[in-house]
């Protein structure tokens, strides 16, 4: 059929011949793949693969940060300048609203929100504000926003206004989110029944509950106090609206000023996340990418003698050497827009994933998901870049060979021996920078780098190590077929090497994030065990804290009363060397009672003299991510501002405790210090112990869960405001089991891109070797030899990859936890090594291989052995 | 583009003037087969229009409970419009409106099915408001919104005072004279001192002014247009004392066109022989009748007021073609063309006015398009006004 249309093209002459040379040759090419499927869709998968799990993490990754930048007050607009609580309070009076909008400051909104507890004791986000001033506020900056604003929706057109300004039991919410929880447009919520309004996800309402602030404020029990006030101000007209607030009396005692940031630190809290997430999508594309480049290099070797017979047809080298470059341009092409579908949809389905984590973690809320299809136009460009900086010395090897056919097969093999000391060498050069260089590094972002060093590196020792591996194993054949078959094997490791390296590399990335997750795991579990001492957990609304404390005190069956207290403050690190002008840090402020303090901090290092010095000086405690972040030490002066009133702001560092799954800067100061202070004296929660059945014994979790029972009837609580110490575990592991989900899910496609990989290389390699499996069948060797022959051989490569994985990913693993988690969230992380997931990650390399090599080793057999015979060789 | 559909929600929501302000609005109107309108009592066809208080004739009017809300009522304003003078001798021209709109009728309220202790905030009334000042050469505008709420948006006694964040009516007393009215925006502000000895007047059948032919829409309308006027305007930061008449509108119904009619040409007119002359068309023209170019048929009322709180009123039920009303000239603005110069002819009260704007370009682009701005009159009297065009 090739020759066919040779002839039939050769006599014809035309005046750009060597167009038509190109043109005829890709012909030839697209022959051959239609006589070939197998190579084509192999390019084609490893393409699509790469570029799904590229576009997947882009757009969700994308759409986060967009979500950041474009938040708004929730149906409104976003806000520039947000009226706070006064330093010590948790909320502010909604006098201050009403004073702004007599005053004419109406682009303002009153808001108020908190967490409140459902059916099943979860809690949600509540969300409040004067809906009618939300939709109403003008779009007062400039026109231009308001082109990016969804459509009309005939959602809102069936608002019910009226029965949501009259503060009645009806609530609004995202549809997707209405679709998961309130199906039956009912939900829940603090004992009472609210109707639920769905209304369309491109309002952006997340995963939040909106009602009217008339609704909300009963539910939040916050009756004449008001969470925030947003106020929509141009930015040159900061100044003067400060002094107008000023002139109204809205001093900082009765609302913190604070300008918004346009979603800035958003993006800043959330980049390791969003880094993570790019540099496990890149590892993913680069697997996919190796899985391409097989392909391509398996169809090139299957058109070699086809490609020798074109230069002798006269076909000139530079006509084929475009014909395969156009031939690759349009399967990067189609692979990328089959890979940009399937990238959307994975996107879709992860953004709930990321949604809910970027949520736990940081409080943002993610606007649905959008999508460009210059995102389409930079997958080519970068598959295309990326194939084509692989391909080319191959295209050119294979156009430049010698005219006589068949390149010296011995040769061939030493050169790629030559290679494959080569990569070693760079691999080794390579993790000796790495491992120079890691000590010094302090932030994250260089340990990433460093890290994608190692990635890069491990690969790349692979094919020497296959060779040793293979050497080593050489004495301990017997004679004849064994022999043949590990001497064979040696063969194969060129052939094999790319699909065995992308395999390893997203083994080793399994099983050290998975190393990564479980060591968490069980860190956090033990932290746990010592931060939770008391058998129950209060958390009662802030009006009534005062009354069940003075009951708990009076209950018999309490043995000890904790309380915690908190405020929002800042911190304030003196000028130094490193920070030129003074740093103010945000910080949650908090203290607890003192046995509480002294027995469940989980301290990663104190000053020898802490407990002495903690309850009369002024010494604080700080949370082992606010210490990593600012490079806080023992001893360190600081100053908190809410200590003013105590006539010295200045703190001494007296301790660093751990502060796992937190991602907020902390600060525990003392009772008598807080006091000192005047910072507020209610407290926010209540935590209490009790006495079991027999004097100085341990309650049960049978009677404990009976008394929470009790209690919560007897306090008038819900009980979702009373929690277990079981309960609070299992939810804070199951929640971080979330938040690392998305990583995990990453993880594991890259192990099924890797699979998928070695599959098809294994596949191909199988069929390409039907010649002299035909010849070992036809001089005597059974088929079931020969079936077992090749699995062997294949085993013995992947086994010596799955072994090298180990090492690896430990490595990996490591870093990962030691450097990357620690500098980026500032967790100290026990590493525990995860048989399990190293178990599970190899035994999926075992059971594709095992799949790939019997596949094409059963189509052998119902072919007829003359077939088998004539296949072209390796 | 999601504020504009936020507010046309709004408006759909609340149901007024649907005077095809937003895209949305217009469908409607049109639903209901004309002969629903025959039909006495469900002139505009909807359970929920039953619920709301029903407009009928022989209301006795009461003050000051009168000047407050009528929350059983659909809808109400409090509608100032002023002729104004600078010391420089500059016209001007200033409206200022507050309206009210209840989200659901007294009826089927559901504040009463609430816990008692509910909010503050929970209400079922929403007020929104309209300022502007008119020069020659300039028009600005502005609108607010919000929902009632004592604090902020209300009509209260002791003292008398409507108000809208800073936007506020404010009496000595419970009467609505002597006030300051104080309007407040980034671009212009007035204060101004409102004072009448005249009786107020009662539009229609005293106060019960009917809006169609049929006699099924009718409004409670109340007017006094006999306001001495003293104050000051500032225009970018720049104070100017000010003289001039004004105009009170008072009026509440639960509804205000029926399903055909498409707006209306409402002139609020002073006439240089001291009286004053109320005069509205409504225009109605049903959907298809627009589409076979149909000439408009109107409904036509008027009223001739003088300060000592008698007068005429002339309508389209008693003296079918004693109202002849042309448009002379149309002015393309930001919201659509609009008849902005009329030729008005009352045979029987020997007027024939031409009316021109002080400025063709009063065009009010807010949630609900409109033209609202002060006339100059010529012809049988002289005289100025304000003119407010709806529907177009």
């Amino acid at each position: 059929m090739k020759n066919k249309q040779l002839t039939k093209a050769a006599p014809t002459k035309l005046e750009s011949r060597s167009l038509t040379l190109t043109w005829l040759s890709l012909k030839v090419f697209i022959a051959h793949y239609r006589h070939a499927p197998l190579q084509a869709g192999a390019i084609l998968l490893g393409i699509a693969l790469a570029v799904t799990l590229l576009i997947g993490v882009k757009a969700t990754n994308d759409n986060a940060v967009r979500s950041y930048s474009d938040a708004t007050e929730l149906l409104s607009q976003r806000a520039d300048v947000l009226l706070t609580p006064p330093l010590g309070k948790n909320s502010l009076n909604e006098s201050v609203y009403f004073a702004l909008r007599t005053a004419g400051l109406s682009q303002s909104l009153a808001v108020v929100n908190g967490k409140i507890s459902g059916k099943n004791g979860q809690f949600w986000q509540l969300e409040g504000s004067d809906l009618i001033a939300a939709l109403t506020l003008q779009q007062s900056k400039n026109g231009a926003s308001a082109e990016t604003s969804p459509t009309s929706s005939p959602q809102m057109n069936h608002l019910p206004l009226a029965e949501l300004l009259s503060g009645a039991p009806t609530v609004i919410m995202s549809q997707s989110l209405a679709a998961k929880v309130a199906s039956d447009g009912k939900l829940i919520l603090e004992n009472s029944s609210l109707d639920v309004i769905s209304i369309d996800d491109s309002f952006g309402l997340g995963s939040a509950i909106l009602a009217d602030i008339s609704l909300a404020q009963q539910l939040l029990n916050m009756q004449g106090q008001l969470s925030y006030i947003a106020m929509f101000s141009e930015r040159a007209d900061l100044p003067q609206l400060k002094s107008q607030l000023d002139a109204l009396g809205i001093t900082p005692q009765k609302a913190s000023f604070s300008q918004q940031d346009q979603g800035q630190a958003l993006v800043a809290l959330t980049r390791s996340f969003h880094l993570n997430l790019n540099a496990m999508s890149m590892l993913a594309f680069v697997v996919g990418l190796f899985i391409a480049y097989n392909g391509v290099r398996y169809s090139l070797m299957k058109r070699q003698k086809l490609l020798v017979q074109l230069l002798q047809q006269g076909i000139e080298r530079r006509a084929l050497m475009t014909a395969l470059m156009l031939e690759l341009v349009l399967l990067v092409v189609i692979g990328s827009s089959l890979g940009f579908i399937s990238g959307l949809q994975l996107s879709h389905w992860l953004q709930p994933m990321v949604a809910m984590t970027l949520e736990q973690m940081y409080g943002a809320h993610l606007l649905p998901g959008i999508w460009q299809w210059t995102w389409l136009f930079e997958a080519i460009a970068l598959t295309l870049a990326a194939a084509l900086a692989a391909c080319l010395p191959l295209y050119r090897d294979l156009t430049r060979q010698a005219l006589a056919q068949g390149a010296n097969r011995y040769q061939q093999m030493q050169a790629h021996r030559k290679t494959h000391s080569i990569q070693f060498a760079s691999a080794c050069g390579l993790l000796g920078i790495a491992a120079l260089l890691f000590p010094f590094s302090q932030s994250y972002n260089i340990s990433l780098v460093l890290l994608g060093t190692v990635t890069i590196a491990i690969p790349l020792l692979l094919p020497q190590l296959l060779h040793w591996g293979v050497s080593a194993l050489m004495p301990l054949a017997r004679p004849g077929l064994w022999q043949y078959l590990l001497a064979e094997t040696r063969e194969l490791i060129a052939p094999l090497s790319l699909a065995m390296m992308a395999i390893l590399l997203a083994l080793s990335a399994n099983v050290s994030m998975n190393t990564l997750v479980g060591s968490f795991e069980q860190t956090l579990r033990t932290w746990l065990e010592t931060r939770l001492h008391a058998d129950l957990y209060i958390r009662p609304p802030s009006q009534r804290i005062d009354t069940i404390q003075t009951q708990l005190m009076h209950d018999t069956r309490v043995s000890g009363l904790y309380q915690q207290w908190q405020i929002e403050a800042e911190l304030s690190l003196p000028a130094s060397a490193k920070n030129a002008s003074e740093q103010t840090i945000p910080v949650s402020l908090l203290s607890r009672d003192d046995y509480s303090v002294r027995h469940t901090s989980a301290l990663k290092e104190s000053l020898p003299t802490l407990w002495q010095s903690y309850f009369n000086a002024h010494v604080i405690l700080v949370s082992e991510p606010l210490a990593l972040k600012y490079q806080l030490k023992l001893g360190d002066n600081v100053s908190l501002n809410a200590l003013a009133k105590t006539g010295n702001s200045q703190a001494i560092i007296g301790g660093i405790y751990y502060d796992h799954g937190n991602t907020r800067n902390e600060v525990i100061i003392s009772q008598p210090l807080w006091q000192q202070a005047q910072l507020p004296l209610l407290p926010i929660s209540l935590a209490a112990s009790f006495h079991g059945d027999k004097q100085g014994s341990k309650i049960t979790e049978t009677a404990l869960d009976q008394l929470q029972i009790e209690l919560a009837a007897e306090l008038g609580l819900s009980q979702a405001q009373i929690y277990s110490q079981t309960k609070i575990k299992t939810q804070a592991i199951a929640m971080f089991k979330r938040t690392f989900s998305i990583t995990l899910v990453l993880n594991s496609l890259t192990l099924i891109v890797a699979a998928i990989g070695l599959f098809s290389a294994c596949l191909m390699l199988t069929q390409a070797r039907q010649a002299p499996l035909a010849r070992l069948y036809s001089l005597g060797v059974s088929r079931n030899a020969l079936r077992g022959m090749v699995f062997m051989q294949m085993l013995i490569v992947v086994l010596i990859t799955c072994l090298l994985a180990m090492p690896t990913g430990a490595l990996l693993g490591y870093l990962l936890i030691n450097k990357i988690t620690l500098q980026a969230f500032g967790w100290t992380i026990k590493m525990i090594w995860d048989w399990q997931a190293y178990g599970h990650a190899i035994l999926i390399a075992l059971a594709t291989c095992t799949l790939a090599v019997l596949l094409p080793l059963y189509w052998q057999t119902r072919k007829p052995l003359v077939a088998s015979l004539q296949q072209e060789t390796l | 583009m999601k504020a504009l559909n936020l507010k046309c929600m709004l408006w759909a929501a609340i149901g007024l003037m649907l005077i095809g302000g937003c895209d949305k609005a217009p469908s409607m109107q049109n639903t209901q087969p004309k002969s629903m309108a025959n039909v006495v009592g469900k002139t505009s066809g909807t359970q929920d229009d039953q619920a709301y208080t029903p407009v009928v004739p022989g209301y006795k009017f009461e003050f000051p409970r009168d000047h407050l809300t009528h929350n059983g009522f659909r809808q109400e304003w409090w509608y100032l419009t002023a002729n104004l003078t600078t010391e420089k001798g500059e016209q001007l021209g200033a409206q200022w409106t507050q309206f009210r709109v209840a989200l659901k009728s007294s009826k089927q309220s559901i504040k009463d099915t609430l816990p008692k202790d509910q909010s503050t905030w929970a209400t079922d009334q929403l007020y929104l408001a309209h300022s502007a000042l008119t020069s020659s050469t300039t028009h600005l505008a502005h609108e607010k919104w919000s929902r009632r709420h004592s604090e902020f948006a209300d009509v209260t006694l002791n003292p008398y005072q409507i108000r809208l964040d800073n936007w506020r009516w404010q009496s000595e007393t419970n009467a609505l004279f002597p006030a300051t009215l104080t309007v407040e925006n980034p671009d212009f502000s007035y204060q101004l001192k409102l004072n009448s000895q005249a009786p107020l007047q009662y539009q229609g059948d005293n106060g019960y002014s009917l809006k169609s032919r049929d006699g099924q829409v009718a409004s409670y309308y109340y007017s006094q247009p006999f306001i001495e006027i003293s104050g000051e305007i500032s225009r970018n930061g720049k104070v100017e004392r000010v003289t001039g008449q004004g105009w009170l509108d008072r009026e509440w119904s639960s509804q205000f066109l029926t399903k055909t009619q498409q707006g209306w040409d409402w002139f609020a007119l002073r006439l240089n022989d001291g009286s004053t002359l109320m005069l509205f068309q409504l225009r109605d023209q049903s959907p298809t009748e627009a589409a076979t170019n149909t000439p408009i048929s109107a409904f036509y009322s008027a009223r001739r007021m003088f300060a000592d709180g008698t007068g005429r009123n002339i309508n389209s039920t008693d003296n079918p073609n004693d109202i002849q009303m042309t448009p002379l000239k149309w002015q393309h603005t930001v919201n659509g063309d609009y008849p902005v110069s009329w030729q008005v002819r009352i045979p029987s009260e020997n007027i024939n006015l031409t009316i021109t704007p002080l400025n063709p370009n009063s065009a009010m682009p807010l949630s609900t398009p409109y033209w609202e701005g002060p006339v100059l009159l010529s012809g049988s009297h002289t005289g100025t006004g304000y003119m407010e065009l709806t529907g177009y």
